[in-house]
């Protein structure tokens, strides 16, 4: 990777006038009654959506840009892009800059996709021929066929979509800015997309990210920014970032979620489950756990009729569906006896072998029949983290071991 | 200075480099124009016939107009419209282009002087279809003795360079300006409407029989390049040099007025359409 930066963004500060102000400068009319046209804004007026941000990406580098919303995100990518103007600072991009703020923004709707694209490419900043050459890629990739001699206002917004998509990544930019858009489009387009953006990624061309997918950033950004209420919070490794950004939103979550409060939640209530937790290797509450490391659920309980029959449970899922793994204690072979007072049941787990994200529990003590006394489904959530964005949610020790092929082992980059 | 030129340099130098896509914007905006109808572009040419048989029917038999001109007033009429309709046309389409095109400015990267040269172009290129009607027009009066045929006619191309950069001014000034006071539209609509009858277009100077209305009519910065149009088009005299001289004047303040309130409001443009 080449150190020389193409994007540098140095102590860029950026205000929106407020809407009262420019409210009352609207009118000509008023403008002219009042002599108010040339009155100038107040220093302190208006709305302060980025305070001293300084970034550099690096040729064939990929940041991400994640945050809350209203943190000032698509705000940096504009003026990145060049389409809004720092209040203060400076901002450098050299070379071709194709923004994705809003795929197949300002098509025409009475003229073909064909001639659509020839206008959308020259306004990338190619030149006719250069359209033209790069045509036959641009309807392939969209995948329009015959449809691309029609009006775009037949298109359906997926056609739409693509074929914007298509046209932006074909003017091959040394910088490319995506806001958020690969949320759009169905599963098959979105993989074409994100191939294409590793093809970029490989041309040398320098990716500027913003999206609340944190692991789709993690997956292709090198280096993330975290921004929140338009400062920058951390700048550096994505995972890294990422993880901070995710123990930020846990913590914010915890202190506005009762641990136990969902509801779907059932049972008799002869036995009830007055608190679960999980805990870190060192033994304390979390939200956030890291990988291989040891993690114990907690099950505080009371008893309201003293139970013989009795089998406590857990469920792990993975946020947005899909049992991870679960047991009980009559699954592992425990044969109850009494269950009365209060007291706690904890499950120990020597290596939480998860992969980076979200996750829910689910806990119940129940009787071997099934019949619930309490059954708390999504009682606790926790996100894990991971040096390494792997996919899937099963990280398990693991190691290569080449026979054969030449090929080098990490160089310690991986950390 | 430095604080009006920098921006119009860079403006013009975009321009330049952006020529490739204002054409293709031209002829999108033509194309999209006529998608779908029957006959095509020929309704650019149709447009201004149709106008000119109504004028040449009313102005005839409806309503003789008096011989105060030495040419069939229909005639006289439609070479002062043509220029006028140009205009009028070009500066409310420059005061809704900016917005219209508001996705592209906010989504895209692109300069906003394109859009309002792009409005001008396609503009002058509608003007440019209805001119055969009037040439043929006037040779057609001419071969049948109605007037003689103004050679003058050379001098066409100087005359439309001085309306279309003049226009072109207005047009940068208006679509600038319309994006920060939205009431600009509605006040330039009346305000043509008024200019209109201010222009001598439907009567010439002399038919005014108020001395002081027709000195406020000669004040009318559209006078000059009016009566030079129709000069050279119709009247087969080579105005004066005191029209010329006005007619450049008007140009030149018209043109360094829109170079510089567009190049001043640029770069708020895209945060503020």
């Amino acid at each position: 990777m080449s150190t020389v930066p193409v994007v540098r963004v140095l102590g860029v500060s950026k205000r929106y006038p407020l809407l009262s102000r420019r409210g009352r400068l609207h009118s000509l009319k008023g403008a002219l009654l009042h002599g108010e046209l040339w009155r100038r804004e107040q220093e302190q007026e208006g709305f302060q959506a980025l305070t001293d941000v300084s970034l550099e990406v690096d040729r064939s580098e990929t940041m991400g840009i994640i945050g809350p919303n209203g943190s000032g995100k698509s705000t940096l990518l504009k003026l990145i892009a060049g389409i809004l103007q720092p209040t203060e600072g400076s901002i450098q991009v050299d070379g071709r800059v194709t923004a994705l703020i809003e795929l197949g923004a300002g098509f025409h709707p009475e003229i073909s996709g064909r001639e659509n694209a020839l206008v959308n490419g020259m306004m990338l900043g190619l030149s006719r021929a250069e359209v033209l050459a790069r045509m036959p890629g641009i309807i392939e990739f969209a995948g329009l066929g015959p449809f691309i001699d029609q009006p775009v206002k037949t298109y359906s917004s997926g056609m739409y979509v693509r074929l914007g998509f298509a046209v932006a990544v074909a003017a091959e930019p040394d910088v490319l800015i995506v806001d958020e858009i690969l949320a759009v489009g169905d599963e098959l387009f979105a993989h074409r997309c994100l191939e294409r953006i590793a093809s970029l990624q490989r041309q040398g061309t320098a990716i500027v990210l913003v999206t609340h997918d944190l692991g789709l950033v993690e997956q292709l950004a090198h280096r993330a920014l975290y921004l929140r209420e338009g400062q920058a919070v951390v700048c550096g490794p994505a995972a890294a970032v990422v993880a901070r950004y995710r123990s930020d939103v846990a913590s914010t979550e915890a202190a506005v979620e009762p641990v136990a409060g969902s509801e779907q939640r059932w049972g008799n209530g002869a036995v009830t489950l007055d608190a679960v937790e999980i805990l870190d290797a060192g033994g304390r509450p979390a939200r956030l756990l890291r990988s291989g490391e040891a993690a114990t659920l907690r099950l505080r309980y009371s008893v309201a009729e003293p139970q013989e029959d009795f089998v406590f449970g857990i469920a792990i899922n993975r946020e947005g569906g899909g049992h991870v793994w679960g047991t009980n204690t009559d699954i592992d072979g425990w044969h109850p006896r009494l269950l009365d007072g209060q007291g706690e049941m904890c499950l120990h787990i020597p290596r939480l072998e998860l992969a980076a994200g979200r996750y829910l529990v689910d806990a119940a003590v129940h009787t071997r029949a099934g019949l619930a006394f309490d059954y708390a489904c999504e009682v606790l959530s926790f996100t894990v983290a991971t040096a390494v964005p792997w996919p899937g949610c099963y990280a398990p020790e693991h190691r290569w071991q080449p026979v054969g092929p030449s090929i080098d082992p990490p160089d310690g980059a991986i950390s | 200075m430095s604080l009006f030129l920098k921006p119009v340099g860079v403006m013009l130098d975009s321009l330049y480099r952006q020529r490739g896509l204002i054409w293709v914007l031209v002829v999108r905006d033509l194309k999209a124009r006529y998608r779908g109808t029957f006959l095509g572009y020929l309704w650019s040419l149709l447009n201004p016939m149709l106008l000119l048989g109504v004028y040449t029917v009313v102005f005839t038999w409806v309503i003789p107009a008096r011989g105060q001109v030495d040419v069939p007033f229909p005639l006289f009429l439609f070479s002062g419209l043509l220029p006028w309709l140009f205009a009028s046309g070009a500066l409310l389409d420059a005061a809704m282009v900016l917005p219209d095109n508001g996705p592209l400015l906010k989504k895209v990267v692109c300069p906003p002087e394109v859009f309002p040269t792009v409005t001008l172009l396609s503009h002058l290129f509608h003007h440019l279809l209805a001119l055969p009607v009037l040439l043929l027009a006037v040779t057609a009066a001419s071969l049948a003795g109605f007037m003689t045929f103004p050679w003058t006619m050379a001098l066409l191309p100087v005359v439309l360079l001085l309306w279309v950069l003049t226009v072109g001014g207005l047009v940068l000034a208006v679509a600038a300006l319309s994006v920060h006071f939205r009431d600009l539209k509605d006040l330039l609509h009346n305000g043509l409407n008024l200019l209109f009858f201010l222009t001598p277009i439907i009567y010439t100077l002399e038919m005014i029989p108020v001395p002081l209305l027709r000195r406020a009519i000669l004040v009318n910065p559209v006078t000059p390049l009016v009566e030079l149009y129709r000069g050279v088009v119709l009247l087969g005299k080579v105005p004066p040099w005191s029209v010329w001289v006005a007619g450049l004047a008007v140009t030149l303040v018209s043109v360094a007025l829109g170079l510089v309130i567009f190049g001043r409001l640029r770069e708020t443009l895209a945060e503020s359409v």
